[in-house]
C-alpha cells in the first residue's frame, strides 16, 4: 500500500511543472505530509493542464474575464464606458460575477411546450464538447494528454459543439429557435469543410498532428501560410456565431434564436458556452498558427514561460473576434452559405495547394 | 392583479439563505427586456446610448424576457399595449422589477382620457415611477438607481401625498371654474366653404373635372388655393374615383375621413386625393359624400381597389366610426383598436371624461380605467387555416421583440421567403383625433407633437400652419426663419433616429451609438433653444414663444461642422462597410409605379423617382428664400431610401448654416404676428405671460382646413373641420407620414428572404407612434 503511494509519488514528482521562481516555497511545502501530496497531485503536468492551465482553472477566469473584455472593448469602441459602477476602481471587472449569481439565483422556467427532460439536458450536457478538447491542448510543454492525433481529436470535439446547439433549439420547441436551429445547422454545414481543410493544410505542412509537437515549431504557422490562417479565423467567427455570422442568434431578427426560451442557469451556461468555444477555437488558432507557447524564454517562470505565452496569445485571438462584434454589421443566412460555400471552400483549398507545394519544394 | 404579487420580488431577494448574495447580484444584473411601449422609449434608447450609457451601471440592454429581468414600462401603455405587457412579466423569471417612465404610465398624463390607454400599475407591480413626458435619460438612469437602492432594502419613496382639508374653503361647488369649451351643441358642418382666396387656375381645373364628371357630381367648390371640393353621392363616388384615376392621373389618397354629424343623421365621408403628375402636385382634391346614419349597417363603397393608398386608412375608419368600407380587402375583427375597446369611438355619441378643477365627492382627478381582463391578442379569424392550407407558416414577431418596434408584425413564410407580411399596428394608438375634438385648438399643440418626439417641430409646424392658414395670418420673417431652422434639426433629429435604428437592425449597434452621439448634441442645441429635449411646443400660431438669443446663435453655427465630423466616422464604419453595402443594395425594391400605388410619401418616395418635395411645391415658412436642392433617385431599394435622407440630411445642415447667417443679420424681436396678437402686441418677442389669454379663445372660421407639410418622413397631412362656433374643432384629421409608409414596408418586403424585411422595415423610417397617432 505505502509502496504504491510511493511509487505514485515518484511518478508525479517525476513531471512536475518547473517554476524556479517558487522552488523555494515548493521545496518546504513539499515536506508537510499531506499538503505535499497534493501539491504534487496538482503540479503533476497533466493534472496541471487539465485543472489549472489551459484547463479548468484557467476556463473559469476566462469565462469571468472575456465578457467583461468584450464588453468594455466594445464599448470603447462605441464612444462608451461599459460596465462600471460595480466597482468603480477596477473598471467594474466583477461584472460577470452579478450576472451570472443573478442567473443563479433566478428562476427556471422550463415551458409546457419544451421537450421536457433534454430542455435541461442540453446546456449542460454542451459542456462535454467543451472541457473534452482542453485536455489536448498544450499550453507550452504542458499538455494533459499526449496523443499523436492531438489537433484531429480537438476538431472533431469542436465540430460536436453545433449538435448540441440544434439540441436546445430543438428541445426550446419555439419558432425563433426552431429558425435559429435551422439557421446554425445551415451555417454547421457551410463553415465546416473550409475549416477542416485549413486545419489539414496545416497538418501537412508539419508532416505531424501532435500539438505539442506542432506548437515547438520554429517558425509560426501564420507565416508559412497566412492563407490557412485567414481561413481558419474566418471559420472560427463563423463557428462561435461572431459578427458578421451571428446568423443563427441574429438578435434583431430571430429575438435569441436557439436558446430564446432559456432563462435562469441554463441561459448562464449558454451564454459562457460560446466564450468556451471561443477560448477552445482561440487555443487550437495559437497552437496551429502563432507558435502556441513559444517566445522569449522567461527562465524564472520555468514551464510556466510557455503557458504565459499561450494565454497572451489566445486571448488576442479571442479579442479579435469580439472586436469584430464592433465593427460589422449582419450577414444574411444566404450570404453567410455563400461565403462558406464558394470564397472559403476556395481559400481552403488554395491554402491545402500552398502547404503541399511548401512541403514538396522545400 | 394579486396583492401577493405587489411584494413577491422584493421577497424573493430577501429571503435566505445568501440574501446578501441575491440583493447583491440583482443590483448589479438589472437587465432590461426589450419591451419599447411608447415614445419614451427614445429617451431609453439615449439611456442606453453612448451619451448615458446605462451599461455603467450592469444594466445590458438584452432582448428577450426570459433572459431579463426588468422591465422599463415606456410611458402609454393602451389597451391593446396592456395585454402583451402582462404577458412578457409573466414570461420572466422572478426576481423581476418593473419601472414605468413618463408621466402616461402613472395617471395617462397629457391623455388621460383617451378612450384607449389604461394605468399600468393596474396591470403589472410597479417598483418605481419616473416621471416626465418625455422623462430625460438622467432621469430614467436615476429610476435605476432608486430601483438598485430599493433591491438592497432602501425604499425612497420621494414622493408622498398630502391631503389638504378644503372643507373649509367655501363650499366645493363655488371653487370649480368655468370650463373654457364653447361647444356649439347643433353646429352648421360642411367641408366645402369657399374661403374666398382667388386662384385662377382653379377655374380652369374646375372646368375639366366638370368635363370629366359631368353628371356623377353634386358639386365642385373651389374651396382654397389649391383646394377642390367635389360632392358627389355614396352611389356615385366608385365611378368618380376611377374617372379621376383614369383620366386626371389622381393616384393616390392623402386622407380618407369620415365625420360624424349626428344632429342631421349622417356622416360625410370624405377621401383627399392628389397627384404625383408635375403640373397638378400641389392640388388636393376632396371628394365627399353624404351617408345616412341611424341604420344598423352602415356602408359605403370601398376606393381601396383603386387606390391602394386608402386600404389601411379606411380599415382604420371602420374601427373608429362602424362605417363599413364594402370591398375593403381587410380581414374581420378591429386593425387598429383593441379588442375591449369601445366600439365606433369617434362617433360623437361617445363621450370622453371631462375635466375636473377641483376635487368633487372626494373622488380623485383621474377616470379610473378597468384593466383588460383577457390578456391574448387574437389573431385574425381564419388566418391560420388559410396559411397552414398553403403550406406556409406563421412567425409573430413583437410587440416584445428586439426588432418590431411597438406593432406586431404577422409574418407568412415559406421556407425563408417572406410570401406576405400582415401588419398589427394600433399598439401605440392614443387616439389623439377623438382627444383634439375636446381640448381648445392650442391645447392640442403639444398633443400632437407626441405623435413624433423625435421629429417635434415638423409636426408641430404641421398643426400650426393649418391653423394660420384659416385664419390667414402671416409669420414675421424672424419667425419663419427660426421656424425653418428649427423644422430642419428636427428633419436631421428623425433621420439619426431611424438611421441609427436602423443600424440596429443591421446587427451593427456602433453605427448606432455613433448616431446617438450626433444626436446628444442636436438635443443639447434644440435645448439650448426652447429648454425641452424632444417636447417644446416652441411653435405657435402666428409665429414662436420667444426669440432666440444671439449666443444660443453662435452655439448653433458650430452645429454644421461638429455633426459632420462625427458624421463622417458613421460613414466609415457603417455606410461603406461592405457587408452592410451587400445587405441592402438590390433589396426591397419599390418601382416609381409601386411606390405611388402603395402611397408611400417623402424621401422614400424620393427615392423611387418622384421628386415631390413640398418645399419645394408650394414653400412654406422660408424655404422659397433659401438655395437648396431636392434629393432623388430611381433605385427604389433599401440602400438609395437610406442615402437619399442621408444627403437630405447634409442638404439641412446647409439649409441650418444659410438660415443662422440670416437671422445674425436680422433685427432681433418681433416673432409674433401683430394681427394674432391684437391687444396684446407688447408680447410680439416672448408670449410668456400673454399666452391664454390670446389664445384661450380661439375659434377658427367655419370650414374645413388642411394642410400638408413636409416632416422629416414625408408628408404630414393635417385637416381641421371648424363649425365657427366652438372653440374646439369638430374633427382633426391627421396622417402622419409612417402611416402612409406602413404599405409601402408590406409592399417592398413581400417576396424578400426573412431577414430581409429587417432590412426594408430599418429604411423606411417606420416609427410607431407616429403611425398609430
Amino acid at each position: 500500500m505505502m509502496g504504491t503511494i510511493e511509487a505514485l509519488i515518484n511518478l508525479m514528482m517525476a513531471d512536475q511543472v518547473a517554476i524556479p521562481l517558487l522552488d523555494p516555497i515548493l521545496n518546504i511545502l513539499y515536506g508537510i505530509p499531506l499538503l505535499g501530496y497534493l501539491l504534487a497531485f496538482i503540479l503533476w503536468k497533466p493534472i496541471f493542464a487539465g485543472l489549472v492551465c489551459p484547463g479548468f482553472a484557467t476556463l473559469g477566469v476566462i469565462l469571468m474575464l472575456f465578457p467583461w473584455i468584450e464588453r468594455k472593448l466594445v464599448a470603447r469602441m462605441q464612444w462608451r464606458v461599459g460596465p462600471r459602477e460595480i466597482l468603480p476602481q477596477f473598471g467594474g471587472i466583477i461584472q460577470l460575477l452579478a450576472d451570472s449569481l443573478r442567473f443563479l439565483f433566478q428562476e427556471v422556467i422550463v415551458h409546457r411546450d419544451a421537450k421536457q427532460p433534454y430542455f435541461v439536458q442540453f446546456p449542460v450536457l454542451s459542456f462535454i464538447p467543451a472541457l473534452l478538447p482542453l485536455l489536448f491542448i498544450p499550453a507550452g510543454v504542458i499538455v494533459a494528454v499526449k496523443s499523436a492525433y492531438g489537433v484531429q481529436i480537438i476538431l472533431a470535439l469542436v465540430c460536436l459543439f453545433p449538435f448540441f446547439i440544434l439540441g436546445l433549439g430543438w428541445a426550446s420547441n419555439s419558432r425563433f429557435a426552431y429558425i435559429g436551429t435551422v439557421r446554425e445547422a445551415f451555417m454547421y454545414f457551410a463553415y465546416e469543410i473550409p475549416f477542416i481543410i485549413a486545419v489539414l493544410a496545416m497538418i501537412v505542412l508539419y508532416g505531424t498532428s501532435d500539438p505539442v509537437a506542432i506548437a515547438g515549431m520554429s517558425v509560426p504557422g501564420i507565416i508559412l501560410n497566412p492563407l490557412a490562417a485567414l481561413t481558419f479565423f474566418i471559420a472560427a467567427a463563423m463557428a462561435t456565431s461572431r459578427l458578421p455570422f451571428e446568423i443563427a442568434e441574429a438578435d434583431q431578427e430571430l429575438a435569441a434564436g436557439p436558446h430564446v426560451e432559456y432563462s435562469g442557469i441554463l441561459f448562464g451556461l449558454i451564454y459562457v458556452m460560446c466564450y468556451e468555444k471561443m477560448y477552445i477555437l482561440s487555443g487550437l488558432m495559437t497552437i496551429l498558427f502563432l507558435g502556441g507557447g513559444s517566445g522569449p524564454e522567461i527562465a524564472i517562470l520555468g514551464d510556466l514561460s510557455g503557458v504565459v505565452y499561450f494565454m497572451i496569445k489566445t486571448v488576442i485571438v479571442m479579442t479579435l473576434l469580439a472586436a469584430l462584434r464592433g465593427v460589422y454589421p449582419r450577414y444574411r443566412l444566404d450570404q453567410g452559405l455563400k461565403i462558406g460555400w464558394s470564397s472559403m471552400l476556395i481559400m481552403g483549398t488554395l491554402a491545402l495547394v500552398i502547404s503541399l507545394a511548401e512541403v514538396l519544394i522545400l | 392583479m394579486m396583492k401577493e404579487e405587489e411584494t413577491r420580488n422584493i421577497n424573493i431577494v430577501n429571503s435566505e439563505p445568501l440574501s446578501p448574495l441575491k440583493k447583491w447580484s440583482a443590483k448589479w444584473s438589472l437587465w432590461p427586456c426589450h419591451f419599447v411601449t411608447s415614445c419614451c422609449g427614445v429617451e431609453l434608447a439615449h439611456a442606453y446610448g453612448c451619451g448615458y450609457d446605462g451599461e455603467r451601471l450592469g444594466s445590458l440592454a438584452m432582448g428577450i424576457s426570459r433572459q431579463a429581468n426588468t422591465i422599463i414600462v415606456e410611458g402609454t401603455i393602451t389597451r391593446k399595449m396592456a395585454r402583451p405587457l402582462r404577458v412578457v412579466w409573466e414570461q420572466m423569471p422572478d426576481p423581476k422589477f418593473v419601472n414605468v417612465i413618463g408621466a402616461c404610465g402613472e395617471r395617462g398624463g397629457i391623455f388621460w382620457n383617451s378612450y384607449h390607454i389604461t394605468h399600468p400599475h393596474r396591470i403589472v407591480p410597479v417598483d418605481f415611477f419616473v416621471p416626465g413626458c418625455p422623462v430625460t435619460p438622467e432621469a430614467l438612469l436615476r429610476g435605476i438607481r432608486a430601483l438598485q437602492d430599493k433591491i438592497e432594502g432602501d425604499d425612497r419613496s420621494t414622493i408622498s401625498f398630502r391631503t389638504v382639508d378644503l372643507s373649509g374653503a367655501g363650499g366645493k361647488k363655488n371653487r370649480v371654474p368655468e370650463s373654457p369649451k364653447i361647444i356649439a351643441p347643433t353646429p352648421l358642418v360642411k367641408p366645402d366653404i369657399p374661403s374666398g382666396v382667388r386662384w385662377e387656375e382653379g377655374e380652369q381645373i374646375v372646368e375639366m373635372l366638370k368635363k370629366v364628371l359631368g353628371e356623377l357630381v353634386i358639386s365642385i367648390t373651389v374651396t382654397d388655393k389649391d383646394r377642390i371640393a367635389i360632392k358627389t353621392t355614396p352611389e356615385n363616388i366608385r365611378e368618380v374615383a376611377a374617372r379621376l384615376s383614369a383620366e386626371m392621373k389622381i393616384d393616390h389618397v392623402k386622407s380618407v375621413n369620415v365625420i360624424d354629424v349626428p344632429h342631421e343623421r349622417k356622416f360625410i365621408i370624405e377621401y383627399t386625393a392628389g397627384s404625383y403628375e408635375k403640373e397638378l402636385m400641389p392640388v388636393l382634391f376632396t371628394i365627399f359624400a353624404d351617408l345616412r346614419s341611424g341604420k344598423d349597417e352602415i356602408s359605403f363603397p370601398s376606393l381601396a381597389d383603386i387606390w391602394m393608398s386608402a386600404d389601411y386608412t379606411e380599415r382604420e375608419l371602420q374601427d373608429f366610426f362602424g362605417v363599413k368600407f364594402e370591398g375593403n380587402p381587410g380581414r374581420e375583427g378591429n386593425f387598429l383598436l383593441a379588442p375591449d375597446t369601445p366600439k365606433f369611438p369617434l362617433r360623437r355619441s361617445f363621450k370622453l371624461e371631462e375635466e375636473r378643477y377641483v376635487l368633487e365627492d372626494d373622488k380623485p382627478f383621474a377616470p379610473v380605467i378597468d384593466p383588460p381582463t383577457e390578456f391574448d391578442i387574437p389573431l385574425p379569424p381564419g388566418l391560420e387555416e388559410e396559411v397552414g392550407a398553403a403550406g406556409e407558416y406563421l412567425l409573430l414577431v413583437g410587440p416584445h421583440h428586439t426588432g418590431s418596434g411597438h406593432l406586431r408584425w404577422i409574418m407568412r413564410l415559406k421556407g425563408d421567403t417572406l410570401s406576405e407580411v400582415i401588419p398589427d399596428p394600433g399598439y401605440v394608438h392614443r387616439s389623439m383625433e377623438k382627444l383634439a375634438e375636446n381640448r381648445l385648438y392650442i391645447q392640442n399643440i403639444p398633443l400632437f407633437e407626441r405623435l413624433c418626439i423625435v421629429d417635434p417641430f415638423n409636426v408641430n409646424l404641421g398643426y400650426v400652419r393649418t391653423i394660420e392658414k384659416a385664419l390667414k395670418i402671416d409669420v414675421p420673417e424672424r419667425a419663419t426663419y427660426i421656424r425653418t431652422l428649427m423644422a430642419e434639426l428636427s428633419r436631421i433629429d428623425a433621420f439619426t433616429y431611424d438611421a441609427g435604428i436602423f443600424s440596429l437592425f443591421m446587427g451593427h449597434s456602433t453605427g448606432f451609438m455613433y448616431l446617438w452621439a450626433i444626436r446628444e448634441m442636436l438635443l443639447e442645441m434644440i435645448t439650448a433653444m426652447t429648454g425641452s429635449r424632444c417636447s417644446p411646443s416652441f411653435i405657435i400660431p402666428g409665429g414662436i414663444r420667444r426669440d432666440i438669443s444671439d449666443e444660443v446663435l453662435n452655439l448653433v453655427e458650430k452645429l454644421p461642422t461638429a455633426v459632420q465630423g462625427r458624421l463622417r466616422k458613421f460613414e466609415d464604419i457603417f455606410v461603406n462597410n461592405p457587408v452592410l453595402i451587400s445587405r441592402v443594395k438590390g433589396v426591397g425594391v419599390l418601382s416609381r409605379e409601386d411606390a405611388i400605388k402603395a402611397g408611400i410619401v417623402g424621401p422614400f418616395l424620393r427615392a423611387s423617382g418622384v421628386e415631390y418635395d413640398i418645399r419645394k411645391i408650394e414653400p412654406y415658412e422660408a424655404y422659397g428664400d433659401l438655395d437648396w436642392e431636392v434629393i432623388g433617385a430611381d433605385d427604389g431599394d433599401c440602400l438609395v431610401r437610406f442615402l437619399v435622407r442621408l444627403e437630405e440630411m447634409q442638404e439641412s445642415l446647409n439649409i441650418v448654416k444659410q438660415c443662422v447667417e440670416k437671422l445674425k443679420s436680422m433685427e432681433r424681436g418681433g416673432v409674433m404676428s401683430e394681427a394674432i396678437l391684437g391687444e396684446y402686441s407688447e408680447a410680439k418677442d416672448d408670449i410668456r405671460g400673454s399666452f391664454y389669454r390670446v389664445f384661450g379663445n380661439l375659434v377658427l372660421p367655419r370650414g374645413e382646413w388642411s394642410t400638408v407639410t413636409e416632416a422629416a418622413r414625408g408628408t404630414l397631412f393635417f385637416s381641421i373641420l371648424s363649425d365657427g362656433d366652438s372653440n374646439v374643432p369638430y374633427r382633426v384629421r391627421t396622417i402622419s407620414p409612417s402611416w402612409y409608409n406602413l404599405r409601402g414596408i408590406i409592399e417592398a418586403s413581400r417576396g424578400e428572404k426573412m431577414a430581409d424585411f429587417w432590412a426594408v422595415y430599418g429604411s423606411f423610417g417606420y416609427f410607431p407612434p407616429e403611425a398609430d397617432r
